[in-house]
């Protein structure tokens, strides 16, 4: 059996997660198996090919015409991303609870000692397909992405 | 292998006054290296002292993630415009 439905199956049996969000989960499996199949490994290198995070605002055209409203173009390499990430594996102890205790403070529940090297990678693959479009009334337009 | 960042561009312009700078990193990239070989004979005295306290593992990891830091830099860009300050910061 393929290892991913067997943890999905294990998770379900654990009571972790729900029979629709199992089905759901084994769908998207069949799904990627099925596409994967065709181009071997086209999503992986496409999602490989995902170099920069970026984030653009853009002001309104009654902002340009007059002058105002500020203008933002950030390109951040995941590579850095990456880096800064296993960068925080070196925080002493002491410090690592206080930002989790910030964090939980906050309502944010991480705890940066269960990050691993494998779920950095994943989690910055899953990275690769973010898209944030946000236009606000006044015209002015925020994207971030990955390209 | 992963290099360093050639040219750092920055360029800061305010209300009144600004400037322009092209940093060449290759430049101050055997400048470093020559400080290092300074610095190593103090090193290799830290070494031993700092033995026992675990703190020469850290260490070693801290300088290889900062080069690794400053590595992943290249390909930033930072370009942020107002109506009065105008901020680039690019590195390649």
């Amino acid at each position: 059996m393929d290892e991913n439905k067997k943890k999905i199956l294990e998770m379900l049996a654990e009571n972790k997660i729900s029979t629709d969000e199992a089905y759901r989960l084994l769908s998207a499996l069949e799904t990627e198996g099925s596409t994967s199949e065709g181009t071997p490994k086209a999503g992986t290198a496409a999602r490989m090919k995902s170099k920069y995070l970026r984030v653009c605002v853009v002001p309104g055209l009654e902002h340009e015409h007059g002058g105002k409203g500020d203008r933002v173009n950030i390109r951040v390499p995941l590579a850095l991303i990456r880096s800064g990430m296993k960068f925080t594996s070196l925080l002493p102890p002491e410090a690592r609870d206080k930002v989790t205790g910030a964090l939980r403070e906050k309502g944010i529940d991480f705890d940066m000692r269960n990050l691993k090297p494998e779920d950095l990678d994943e989690l910055l693959e899953a990275l690769s397909d973010l898209e944030v479009d946000v236009a606000s009334s006044d015209g002015e337009t925020v994207k971030v992405f990955v390209e | 292998m992963k290099s360093p960042p050639m040219l750092m561009h920055v360029k800061i312009r305010g209300e009144r006054r600004g400037f322009n700078l092209w940093i060449p990193i290759f430049l101050l990239l055997p400048l470093a290296l020559a400080v290092f070989i300074i610095v190593a004979p103090l090193i290799l005295i830290a070494i031993p002292i700092f033995w026992p306290s675990g703190w020469r593992k850290r260490a070693l990891h801290i300088f290889g993630a900062v080069f690794e830091i400053i590595c992943s830099m290249r390909g930033i860009k930072v370009d942020m415009q107002s109506d009065h300050d105008y901020v680039y910061i690019s590195a390649v």
